[in-house]
């Protein structure tokens, strides 16, 4: 949602005049840019438990946070108040990072910026872009028609009591469906944000960003024996989105593949070829192979695809993106929290990494074009590159036949808690659901096993792309350094060999 | 009082019971923090980065006409704003099925003797001596980039990376039935990352952190941290496959609270009233190895983790969780207290400690006694089933044999469940680091499935 700019002016009780000398301030003792994240957050959540909602609660989270660029140096603080004074005690402080030079006292505000401006925009990312044309500056005011945070219901126009039956509901669909439920959460949280950002270049930016989350935890007990499964959806939408639609898809997910789950087994382990499933095995690609995208850990010589731009990664054909353009989606931005515009980035094209993932420091760094990836958790945080829906796109395989292709091997369609470490490319998966494929067919359902393995090399391990790519629509949260929430997908994938444990 | 909370804030919290009163409450608790951080980062040796980060929060949790609510805002300079936050807060509270359940802990499990916040001897007064630049030549000098020259042999340095930061935390605890309860401390943390390659490029990584609550206690460190990083890195390289199987693994105490947790948390009260703990009606039952011994020692004064009180101010206590694998206790707030029938204890564990079996003190005691094995120095990735135990975990390390470190091992796995892993410890050493609050020291098992 985009309102007005005054609405945002009243919110922080900011002018554009006020704004100006805040990031005069930053920069007045030397430091080369300057910008300043507004945030007002109102989050309410709802929990049911034991078939009633009987929890539930809101916060409310205001400040401002200074940013000074010096060189690639940061300096950063921020206000929990925004009275001048205050703000402009954040400003000396962030100012700090550029040393302690400059008189005291009044400045020219205009003669400031303008010294200023003339040193960071003095820089011209066009030749390092292969002579592409390429914006230096995002100037406009955000524009509604193009918002991609629909909200036909705004969260803030409702009362929480509004929700409380959609919870009932599931909890006693759930049980009704399925006589071996023990015990249900499900909660609801929705959460906006009215963000305002202005930058020394006078680039002023505002909007509002809903986000909402359904979540449901199943307990279920059968023979003995006690198991769990949970299943989450999230949308940056108004609250139209508790659709009837949504109710069934978390329903149907939530009971999805329980008879498979108690009878499934830990697999002899070993090198194999694995079948990604559609969808949530996107979050493989977050962890393994985006984060060593991320131009931060490449400008410091930590990623593993530091030295590797222009050069293959993976077959011909592979075409992965982090794109902020998907209505709607937890991962999608109109602006980053930089002010820069949401966009495509595609990372490799035709099996080519073209592409790190920037912000203002490392495009600067890298002589580019930012790429619209600066985002922070809040006002509390400096920015720092972060993917935000990160997905590969579809091959030309048929789903079924890279499964039949398989002579022994596992499918998995449900992956959890990742980690990858940056400089190696190592990785591990926990798998929480899939099947043994033996001969081309799916046998056996299998559970609670790892996957490691390497990113690059699963991605040069890559023998097939289906022609089914699914954004999943869970509620990912990536947590480098803060959380923030990203959005993953990928059609189904077959790596030759990659390690899974087992008994 | 030496915290960071003034007079004024703290009036704050007080009229703030009043406000709930005013909107109908029956009772409430509130919960005042206020913390301070300074940050400086460090990158190949430069300052990258400095910040500065002071945070309140106000939390209210109302119990208003048998139902209840919690409620946090930062917004703490304008009282109206605050004083409608409640009244709207009471209103949503009203539209909450009704919890009998929720209430106050009684009066005599509450804490009485938090009064200064500084009882757990956590709070180092040297902290108000930092400033900007004392804390840049602290950063500064625990770099080794310029030595760097002198320190490559066999390898290339190729980026260190590393944060010094110090804090002040004051949290104030009050409730409508007269509950006031403080708690201070100060923080001071060193963590460096440090990657190298070797002669081929291989990219190896290495970390260390270390965090005290003195000043003084963290000067060497300084001098340390990024050398250990280092080490870490360096002996990663060349690694070799290693055979899978059921073998003996020792687990370093960096790292031993990865598999402590999971027990921890499986007697933690929501996950028994949800049936999603694979300890359900586990006490007074051996589950695990003889072995094993956890105490929680919350009142050992000084130790990271020692706390007078849990969030809903009741008094800690130091207690038996597991005594030679006989399972002894659970931690069960207020409500879950009145939803399962079981006695009400501290909400969680604040300083556990695994005790040692007494036959080893050393990482190379427990080596020694396994023989032949894998030392896992790191955990990447992986997960466990709360309801089951089963887990499965990436593992990185050290191959062992005749209690000798032979070569670095990585893309490992280690898979198993929880309750036979326990089983299977068969040493504890003594020598879990003071700069956790979960004091584990180096365990070894027998019999873990590895591939």
């Amino acid at each position: 949602m985009i309102l007005e700019k005054n609405r945002y002016f009243e919110i922080f009780r900011v002018t554009e005049e006020s704004l100006r000398r805040l990031v005069a301030e930053g920069i007045r003792r030397g430091g080369d840019y300057s910008d300043l994240f507004f945030e007002n957050t109102t989050l309410t959540n709802l929990m049911l438990r034991d078939g009633e909602v009987s929890a539930g609660g809101n916060l409310v989270d205001y400040g401002v946070g200074v940013r000074v660029l010096s060189g690639g140096k940061t300096g950063y603080a921020y206000s929990e108040s925004t009275a001048s004074a205050d703000m402009l005690a954040a400003a000396r402080a962030a100012a700090a990072i550029a040393g302690s030079g400059g008189a005291e006292g009044p400045f020219n505000v205009n003669e400031t910026l303008k010294k200023a401006r003339v040193l960071y925009d003095s820089f011209s990312p066009q030749a390092a872009n292969g002579d592409r044309l390429v914006r230096k500056f995002f100037p406009g005011e955000p524009n509604p028609a193009a918002d991609r945070y629909p909200s036909e219901i705004g969260w803030r126009d409702t009362r929480a009591a509004d929700f409380i039956p959609f919870l009932r509901k599931l909890d006693a669909e759930i049980r009704r469906r399925d006589t071996r439920v023990s015990k249900v959460t499900a909660m609801l949280v929705w959460k906006v944000s009215d963000i305002l950002m202005y930058n020394s270049s006078g680039e002023l930016k505002f909007e509002t960003r809903p986000l909402a989350t359904v979540s449901v935890t199943v307990v279920f007990s059968h023979k003995g024996k006690i198991d769990t499964k949970g299943v989450s959806r999230s949308f940056r939408f108004g609250a139209e989105m508790l659709s009837d639609a949504l109710f069934n898809d978390l329903v149907d997910n939530a009971l999805k593949g329980l008879d498979a789950r108690f009878e499934a087994r830990r697999p002899a382990g070993g090198e194999m070829s694995v079948v990604m499933g559609a969808g949530a095995s996107g979050i493989l690609l977050h962890e393994a192979m985006g984060h060593a995208f991320e131009a931060d850990f490449n400008r410091k010589g930590q990623s593993v695809f530091s030295e590797r731009m222009g050069q293959r990664i993976c077959p011909p054909g592979i075409r992965i993106l982090d794109d902020a353009t998907l209505k709607g989606s937890r991962g999608a931005l109109n602006f980053d929290d930089e002010g820069v515009p949401g966009q495509k980035t595609y990372m490799v094209e035709d099996g080519i990494l073209t592409s790190y993932l920037h912000d203002r420091i490392s495009a600067r760094h890298y002589g580019v074009t930012p790429t619209g990836n600066g985002r922070r958790e809040s006002f509390r945080y400096a920015p720092i590159p972060r993917m935000r829906t990160t997905y590969m796109e579809s091959g030309n395989a048929d789903p079924e036949a890279i499964i039949a292709s398989v002579r022994s091997g596992i499918f998995v369609d449900e992956f959890s808690n990742g980690q990858v470490k940056i400089g190696e490319g190592d990785f591990t998966f926990f798998v929480k659901s899939g099947f043994l494929i033996e001969d081309g067919r799916l046998t056996m359902p299998v559970k609670d096993i790892n996957i490691i393995g390497n990113g690059p090399r699963a991605l040069a391990d890559i023998v097939a792309v289906g022609n089914d790519l699914r954004i999943d629509d869970s509620a990912w949260t990536c947590g480098k350094e803060q959380s923030v929430p990203v959005s993953c997908g990928i059609p189904t994938v077959l790596v030759s060999r990659l390690t899974v444990g087992g008994e | 009082m030496e915290g960071i909370l003034t007079e004024k804030e703290i009036a704050l919290a007080q009229r703030c019971i009043r406000f709930a009163r005013e909107a109908g409450a029956a009772a409430v608790r509130i919960t005042l923090n206020k913390s301070l951080t300074n940050l400086v980062g460090m990158l190949s040796g430069e300052v990258d980065k400095v910040s500065r980060s002071l945070d309140r929060n106000l939390t209210v949790h109302l119990f208003v006409d048998g139902r209840f609510g919690s409620f946090s805002i930062n917004r703490l300079d304008d009282e109206d704003v605050v004083r409608d936050f409640i009244l709207d807060a009471a209103e949503t509270v009203r539209m909450m099925a009704e919890e009998p359940c929720r209430r106050l802990p009684d009066a005599a499990r509450k804490v009485q003797d938090a009064v200064s916040g500084t009882e757990a001897g956590l709070f180092d007064p040297a902290y108000a001596s930092l400033d900007p630049s004392i804390r840049l030549e602290m950063a500064r000098k625990s770099s080794l980039w310029d030595r760097r020259e002198k320190l490559e042999k066999g390898f290339t340095l190729l980026s260190e990376e590393g944060e010094y930061s110090d804090s002040i935390d004051d949290t104030l605890i009050l409730d409508s039935e007269g509950l006031c309860c403080r708690h201070t401390e100060t923080s001071f943390e060193i963590g460096y990352e440090i990657t190298v390659a070797d002669a081929e490029g291989n990219r190896f990584s290495g970390y260390w952190w270390d965090a005290t609550s003195r000043l003084d206690a963290i000067l060497p460190s300084l001098e340390n941290c990024s050398e250990t990083a280092l080490e870490q890195a360096v002996a990663q390289i060349g690694p070799q496959s290693h055979p899978g199987g059921k073998i003996n693994i020792a687990v370093r105490s960096e790292c031993t609270s990865k598999l402590l947790n999971p027990i921890l948390n499986a007697l933690g009260g929501y996950s028994l009233q949800q049936s999603n703990s694979f300890l359900l009606d586990s006490i007074g039952k051996k589950l695990f190895s003889e072995r094993l011994t956890v105490r929680d020692f919350p009142r050992h004064k000084g130790e990271m983790g020692a706390k007078w009180f849990d969030s809903e101010g009741v008094a800690t206590a130091d207690s038996v969780i597991i005594e030679k694998g006989v399972v002894k206790r659970y931690f069960i707030n207020t409500f879950i207290s009145g939803k399962t029938g079981l006695s009400p204890t501290v909400e969680d564990p604040n300083h556990p400690v695994v005790e040692s079996t007494g036959d080893c003190a050393t990482e190379a005691d427990v080596l020694r006694l396994l023989g032949d094995g894998i030392l896992v120095t790191g955990f990447n990735g992986g997960n466990s089933n709360s309801a089951t135990g089963d887990f499965s975990y990436g593992i990185e390390g050290f191959a062992f044999r005749d209690g000798r470190i032979t070569h670095p091992v990585r893309e490992m796995l280690m898979t198993g469940n929880f309750l036979t892993l326990w089983q299977h410890l068969a040493f504890a050493a003594d020598d879990a680091r003071p700069c956790r609050t979960r004091s584990i020291p180096t365990l070894g098992f027998t019999d873990v499935e590895v591939r």
